[in-house]
């Protein structure tokens, strides 16, 4: 039935939650030692495929029709109830998986150590101390430093790249046949990305196990997988070698999903004009207070933001690139007024600017209408200011307006965001972010968290409002791709520096530094 | 991290003492301020007036209020706690404070200590089972069951458990108490069907807390990856979930442990049980200040050190709280 390579083989497999199918006749094969990358935007269904496979589908989840072959062995079939005693011998020894979100996925009340070793007292008879000699020295080959000490910390007291090695420590500890790997770099920086994919290819060359990688970038999918799989809808769209699906990509759906993939290049030239500054920063210092250290001392600053000095001009989208923690969302913050220790000087041109964030979910009132949450800014002004105080109906004809602009219309109104999907609820962060008509809009990490389709969509839209509006952009991101497709002019921040700025093309094609020079060269 | 953890100690010992003195300040005030006369109150109203100033002068009701709150707080300091207006030692001694309370104190106390053990053996293993049992009605009934439980007050269970245990099944005798001093296991097994009556509401509670709390942890994403290891279901209850879940129910517990002993007002007066609940309604009818004031301090203080004692184990056993 499989032959000597073949490690997995899943078959017509349908999978149904109550409901609504999940993936439907989903036909795949994994061969030993290649990495075989899903691809897809979320809900497409490669994250229930790879539950299914590991065995991890909730209750309610019913596989219809198929079945799953690992290494010859009937591991699932349709028709037939789970074998977990089975799954519990395969799970982790033979099979073994990372996840995505490597802040949540340990254990907050375990020791990594103690979590890691759960490996072997579940699947060897090897004594306490042969355990734990064996968990330091995987540790070590995951790159993390002085082990023994790891061993003993909690996983709040780790980086997110140091916990994804951790659960890459604890995937590979037993030395799997297949590693199933779902989109195990999204949640952290671009430098981290690239060392967490760049072990991970080793592990995979080193040790010639098969790898399951899921992601919805396809430029990673690019660097690190021998074939891929498209997904659609819970359908496999197109599958093949890496080469060829990017080459010569077959169906209209994997053309499209390439397409929208960011690339440095411009459609339309800067226009490159002096405007007047909407904001102007000279000299920007910004604090955070930072824990006391002793008993008697006073409250010491952090320095988060030092020495900043830029304009952004009425009608332009200034890019700001950094990783977490280098002081991107302070200085916006600073911007804002909404921290107010900080020396220097932020001067702005009319009143507040606005914010747009990163989590569309979580950062509409859930309780709220559309309306509500579009007039919100509009109460708000009145409040500061007469010049903005009108009538209800005014309001909502406000607010119509700015459906209309921002692709929804009136039959939203009285949605509320739990009805409405990732890329509706950004579009209306962004009507609220314009509704008032501020010269200027900061714009944290706002793609981040949708898909590449979505990303394209959501970027376009930003730049239509800007041609139509004048207003300007302060657009933050850690993905210098979406900030090139964006900006006219871009800043670096590194360590609470801006170490460079100037135009787009200028950056791009003749970095200064060699920081900028290495997160161009990674992304 | 040893340093860290003293100086932490410290800290919430100061906090302790402020706000002590601040609770002793506001319990002095209040009687100065709430109407009533405490001579009339000991007196009655027939007194001459001659003898109403005598008692006055000899309780040194006459003095500035500052001077009769240092005085007072001097005795507590150094461990005097004044004397009772009310109760007499003999015909011509007041009650000591100090002695009165020291009478009933074990009396609250112990009935705390059988009602907490009982929540706590009871309510965590009936709530992880209640997560483990799959089965669909007898969900259903513990849901009810708990619901009910919940909602009956004390004094009415009180009055249950005194019918069932006491007149249908007569395991003890309603009414007749045992004093610690006589027969030590007797006082036990009376306080045991009070501290029933404390209980059953809070277990109630405290199951149903827990099976919520387990029930949110089990969709976290760590069980997904214990999943992936090959733990057994039971594994991953007891080895994951329980702890983590655990956390909010031990802050859950450190109030009702504080209330508890802080004094189960209606179940002594139900039992008729010589603890300082009773004894806080008849001192405030009374106007027995001394006895009042002292009464508030205890329960702030059992308040408080419960808290800490609470919030010190959370430290234990949360990593993400003891790194602050």
């Amino acid at each position: 039935m499989s032959d000597r390579t073949t490690l997995v083989q899943i078959e017509d497999l349908t999978v149904k939650f109550p409901g609504n199918p999940a993936i439907s006749h989903v036909n795949l094969t994994v061969e030993r030692g290649e990495i075989l990358g899903i691809v897809g935007e979320s809900g497409s269904g490669k994250s229930v495929t790879a539950l299914t496979l590991m065995g991890l589908l909730a209750d309610d989840a019913q596989i219809c029709s198929g079945q799953i072959l690992f290494d010859g062995q009937v591991m699932a079939q349709a028709g037939r109830a789970q074998d977990k005693a089975l799954y519990r011998r395969y799970q982790g020894a033979r099979m073994s998986m990372i996840f995505q979100e490597p802040m949540t996925s340990l254990n907050p009340t375990g020791k990594v150590g103690a979590q890691v070793e759960e490996m072997l007292l579940l699947h060897t008879d090897l004594p306490k101390e042969e355990r734990r000699r064996k968990v330091c020295e995987r540790f070590a080959a995951v790159g993390l430093k002085s082990p023994e000490i790891l061993y003993g910390c909690y996983p709040h007291q780790l980086s997110g790249g140091m916990r994804q090695r951790v659960m890459i420590a604890m995937a590979t500890i037993l030395h799997p046949d297949l590693l199933v790997a779902d989109e195990p770099t999204t949640a952290l920086d671009v430098t981290i990305q690239n060392q967490v994919i760049a072990l991970l290819k080793e592990i995979n060359e080193r040790e010639k196990n098969a790898m399951i990688f899921i992601t919805h970038d396809l430029n990673l999918a690019r660097r690190i997988c021998d074939r891929i799989l498209v997904m659609q809808n819970g359908q496999v769209v197109e599958s093949g070698r890496t080469e060829a699906i990017f080459e010569h990509p077959q169906e209209a759906y994997t053309k499209r999903l390439i397409a929208a993939v960011p690339k440095r290049k411009r459609g339309e030239e800067a226009v490159v004009t002096q405007q007047p500054p909407v904001v102007e920063v000279a000299h920007l210092n910004v604090f955070y207070p930072k824990q006391k250290t002793g008993f008697f001392k006073k409250n010491e600053k952090q320095l988060v933001v030092s020495d900043a000095n830029f304009v952004i001009r009425q009608g332009e989208t200034l890019g700001l690139v950094g990783e977490s923690g280098c002081g991107k969302s302070s200085l916006s913050k600073a911007i804002l007024g909404m921290n107010r220790d900080i020396t220097g000087e932020v001067r702005h041109a009319s009143v507040r600017p606005q914010m747009i964030f990163q989590d569309p979910y979580s950062s509409l009132n859930p309780a709220k209408t559309v309306e509500w949450l579009l007039t919100e800014p509009l109460r708000a002004a009145a409040a500061r200011d007469d010049a903005w105080k009108m009538t209800a109906d005014k309001r909502r004809e406000l607010v119509c307006e700015m459906l209309r602009k921002i692709g929804m219309d009136e039959s939203y109104l009285h949605r509320k965001p739990s009805q409405l999907s990732g890329g509706q609820r950004q579009r209306i962060s962004i009507g609220q972010a314009l509704i008032t008509r501020p010269a200027l809009v900061i714009a944290d990490e706002p793609v981040s968290a949708l898909d590449v389709t979505l990303q394209a969509q959501v970027m376009d839209l930003m730049k239509k409002l800007q041609r139509e509006m004048g207003v300007a952009y302060l657009f933050i991101s850690h993905d210098i791709n979406v900030v090139y497709r964006m900006s006219d002019r871009i800043m670096v921040m590194k360590d609470g520096r801006i170490i460079e700025q100037g135009e787009t093309k200028q950056i791009f094609e003749a970095p200064q530094e060699a920081y900028t020079k290495l997160l161009l060269a990674e992304s | 991290m040893a340093y860290q953890s003293i100086r932490l100690f410290g800290k919430k010992i100061i906090t302790l003492i402020m706000t002590l003195f601040l609770v002793s300040v506001a319990a002095f005030l209040a009687f100065q301020i709430i109407p009533g006369d405490v001579v009339t109150a000991i007196l009655g109203t027939e007194a001459t007036p001659e003898r109403e100033e005598q008692l006055r002068e000899e309780l040194g009701l006459n003095d500035p209020p500052l001077v009769r709150y240092t005085h007072w707080i001097g005795g507590v300091l150094k461990g005097d706690f004044g004397r009772s207006y009310r109760y007499s030692k003999s015909m011509n001694e007041m009650m000591p404070v100090a002695e009165l309370i020291g009478d009933k104190l074990p009396v609250t106390l112990w009935l705390a200590v059988l009602s907490v053990l009982l929540i706590i053996v009871v309510s965590i293993p009936l709530g992880v089972f209640w997560v483990r049992s799959k089965n669909r009605i007898l969900d259903a009934v513990l849901n009810v069951l708990t619901q009910t439980t919940m909602a009956v007050p004390s004094f009415f269970l009180g009055i249950l458990v005194t019918y069932f245990f006491g007149m249908v099944l007569k395991w003890f005798t309603p009414g007749g108490y045992v004093s610690y001093r006589d027969d030590f296991a007797g006082f036990l097994r009376y306080l045991i069907f009070p501290a029933i009556s404390v209980a059953l509401p809070k277990i109630a509670m405290t199951a149903r807390f827990l099976r919520n709390s387990m029930l949110t942890e089990q969709s976290q994403d760590y069980v997904r990856t214990a999943r992936s290891k090959g733990c057994s279901s039971r594994r991953i209850m007891y080895g994951h979930v329980l702890r983590n879940a655990l956390m909010p129910v031990i802050t859950f517990l450190g109030m009702i442990i504080a209330e508890i002993v802080a004094g189960s007002i209606v179940v002594e007066q139900v039992f008729g049980l010589p603890g300082v609940g009773r004894l806080l309604i008849s001192s405030i009818s009374n106007r027995d200040f001394p006895v009042v004031e002292i009464l508030i301090l205890y329960i702030t203080a059992v308040v408080i050190i419960v808290y800490f004692w609470v919030d010190m184990l959370y430290r234990v056993i949360n990593p993400q709280i003891s790194k602050q």
